[in-house]
């Protein structure tokens, strides 16, 4: 279990400053930077940014972030988290990672995803009545460019390409790329079709859960004669000294936040039992170290999981307190879990 | 113009260099950009900017995901583009991806847009050449009222409508400085003055006191359409070295295929080295000693009325200590002596 990885995982959230105002996208922003470079000194080993197209969101664009993140940092992975595919061009999307993973001396991962937020597809002109061929033909179109040779391709999504040739070119040969996927047995699938990593979003519920889909993973891989890689999990959580700090800072702001993206799912609005419920015994990692890092152990040994990535954002936590939980998850809970699990 | 405020900057197409005659990688050449750009701002110059290009050789498929990671390398120089294809791009992903500079840079994000003299994004992104130019009209129309308003609804032709559309992460109010890029179309240099844009002008061969009439109309209709004066600036390509004879020896032989390739592509003029030496005499290639470079830059700010120029320093496999030096005599020595050179006959605009 020494290999396990460790990520964390931020969507950008605006975040509160000392007097409780919400800071400007651009403080936003370059919070995200400072935190992955703390994230790097500590030995965090991946740290993923999600895209989005909301006003809470401040990272639109993952890889100009993480661009940002690579030339102060030394050692952590890069990742997106996810990449949302269908709304975006395969070979644009190509061109981005492929020049962080040149900017940063081969430490860029994409995490291509369809998005669990629709906002994409009108912003950039797609209808959601294509949300299957947009993904599909895509991911097909982008594991052709993974190759690194020239391509030639036809489909419904975009224009053909006659023996394009895609630059840069990377140093290894193949860009890091994984599926992340919420919670359709098709995508876990195709997945293993293509021969690529699997992320699971776990964001409710006990996360075992989750273990059928797996266990799906690993036996569409072998039917379909791919390889079936180490499977990673991202579920959110905060940390702070005390369980009863940690619970008390998240709360009002991921409540606020948890019921603004409830409305426009047609979720009731969450109530303090369920919250307490969902940190017992669900998908909420939110304590002290070493509640947290208990929970983690446990999810990770339930499912066999190869890494986990904390989402460690939701809704306006405060600046200080999101640097606070950057340090306890390397200092304290990545060694933690690492313990018990060795235990 | 006070003198001082005469920017000088470098361009790059992220081109591969070469280092003792091996050729770097395509990501040996990305780092190297970033490392040359922070030599820029250590040199003293004003701005770094990176094209866009989707050829073998040419790195800068991205742009800004390299401006982003130049940004936090550096603290102070500006970051621009040389040009950022606006035809081919999508004005709301370029809000987001310059926006996102910008934060990442504290406040020093800039965009040049143009319609590209290479091709190759047409094909590649699925346009067709014969809408070059309503792709561009729509999209700068699009791209400055992203910039300018709160929040956008439009439709066009070029991409699907927006309805009280607010991007993220917010630009900082009014936008970043955005040029137009022009090549010699005198309809592209009144769109600039019809917007209210600086203008950068490129200049890759002839004598560039030809693009006085496009200065002089530039400004007249700048006044007409009742904008403020706005900055010029003119980018080309070249080479410093100690000596005008080690400049002109060391850069010829990356020119002249150079030169060759664009004249079969483009109908370019063929690089002889009869051509090659008027082009460094009386045209476009600044390239020579440091005292040579900065006499003709001070000569056509003065003949053009600039207030900015960008030398592309890269050029297909030079060797990279040939670009360092570039980069540091240019800043080191022929910005001071262009700056001495104009506070003693200033520009008036």
């Amino acid at each position: 279990m020494s290999d396990l990885v460790f990520g964390l995982d931020t969507f950008g959230d605006v975040p509160e400053d000392d007097s409780g105002a919400p800071v400007s996208y651009a403080a936003a922003i370059r919070q995200v930077v400072d935190e992955a470079i703390l994230a790097d000194e500590i030995g965090v080993d991946v740290l993923a940014l999600g895209e989005h197209h909301r006003p809470e969101f401040s990272v639109s664009t993952p890889e100009t972030v993480l661009a940002g993140i690579a030339t102060r940092t030394s050692r952590i992975r890069l990742s997106s988290g996810v990449t949302v595919l269908s709304s975006d061009d395969p070979v644009r999307v190509f061109q981005r990672f492929a020049t962080l993973d040149a900017l940063s001396h081969g430490r860029a991962e994409v995490i291509l995803g369809r998005g669990s937020f629709t906002e994409s597809f009108p912003l950039f002109g797609y209808d959601l009545s294509d949300y299957e061929v947009l993904f599909e033909e895509k991911i097909e179109l982008f594991a052709r460019l993974l190759e690194e040779k020239p391509v030639t391709w036809s489909g419904t999504v975009r224009a053909p390409l006659e023996n394009a040739d895609v630059f840069p070119k990377t140093e290894s040969g193949r860009l890091t790329t994984w599926v992340g996927v919420g919670g359709s047995p098709q995508s876990v699938v195709r997945t293993a079709r293509f021969g690529l990593p699997l992320m699971l979003a776990i964001i409710g519920g006990a996360p075992e859960r989750f273990a059928p889909y797996i266990e799906l993973y690993r036996r569409a891989a072998e039917e379909l004669g791919t390889i079936a890689h180490p499977v990673g999990m991202h579920s959110p959580g905060f940390i702070a000294d005390t369980d009863e700090e940690a619970r008390e800072v998240f709360w009002p702001r991921y409540r606020v936040m948890r019921d603004r993206i409830g409305a426009l799912r047609g979720w009731p609005a969450i109530r303090r039992e369920e919250y307490d419920r969902e940190i017992e015994s669900g998908s909420l990692y939110i304590g002290s170290p070493e509640t947290v890092a208990r929970k983690i152990a446990r999810a990770v040994a339930a499912l066999g999981v190869g890494r986990f990535d904390l989402i460690y954002t939701a809704g306006t936590q405060p600046i200080s307190a999101r640097l606070r939980a950057v340090e306890l998850y390397g200092t304290k809970v990545i060694p933690m879990v690492r313990d018990i699990l060795a235990g | 113009m006070a003198t001082r405020d005469f920017e000088l900057g470098l361009n790059s197409f992220g081109e591969v260099a070469s280092d003792g005659g091996r050729t770097l990688s395509d990501a040996e050449t990305v780092r190297l950009i970033v490392e040359e750009a922070r030599l820029a701002e250590s040199v003293g110059l004003d701005a770094f900017s990176v094209g866009e290009h989707y050829r073998e050789g040419h790195n800068d498929s991205a742009t800004p995901v390299l401006l982003a990671a130049i940004a936090t390398a550096t603290d102070r120089i500006q970051l621009g583009t040389s040009v950022t294809v606006l035809s081919t791009n999508d004005p709301v992903r370029l809000y987001q991806e310059f926006s996102t500079v910008d934060a990442i840079s504290n406040g020093r994000a800039q965009v040049v847009l143009g319609r590209a003299s290479a091709t190759e994004s047409f094909p590649l992104f699925g346009y067709d050449l014969t809408d070059y130019e309503r792709l561009f009209e729509e999209k700068l129309e699009l791209f400055m009222r992203l910039q300018r308003e709160d929040s956008v609804t439009w439709s066009g032709t070029v991409r699907a409508p927006l309805v009280e559309q607010r991007l993220h992460p917010r630009m900082r109010p009014g936008g970043i400085p955005t040029w137009i890029g022009v090549g010699g179309s005198p309809d592209s240099v009144v769109r600039a003055a019809r917007y209210g844009l600086p203008l950068m002008m490129a200049v890759i061969g002839g004598r560039p006191q030809r693009f006085a009439g496009h200065v002089e109309l530039y400004h007249r209709a700048l006044e007409q359409f009742g904008h403020p004066a706005q900055p010029v600036g003119q980018h080309s390509l070249g080479l410093v070295a100690e000596t005008d004879e080690e400049a002109i020896e060391t850069w010829w032989p990356y020119w002249q295929p150079l030169v060759a390739q664009l004249a079969r592509e483009r109908g370019f003029y063929k690089p002889t080295r009869e051509r090659y030496e008027a082009e460094l005499d009386q045209g476009a290639l600044f390239v020579g000693s440091p005292d040579t470079v900065a006499r003709k830059i001070a000569t056509v700010a003065r003949d053009l009325r600039l207030s900015r120029f960008d030398l592309k320093y890269d050029i297909l496999h030079l060797p990279r200590d040939a670009r360092a030096r570039t980069i540091e005599l240019l800043g080191r020595e022929v910005a001071p002596r262009v700056r001495e050179l104009l506070a003693k006959e200033p520009i008036h605009v």
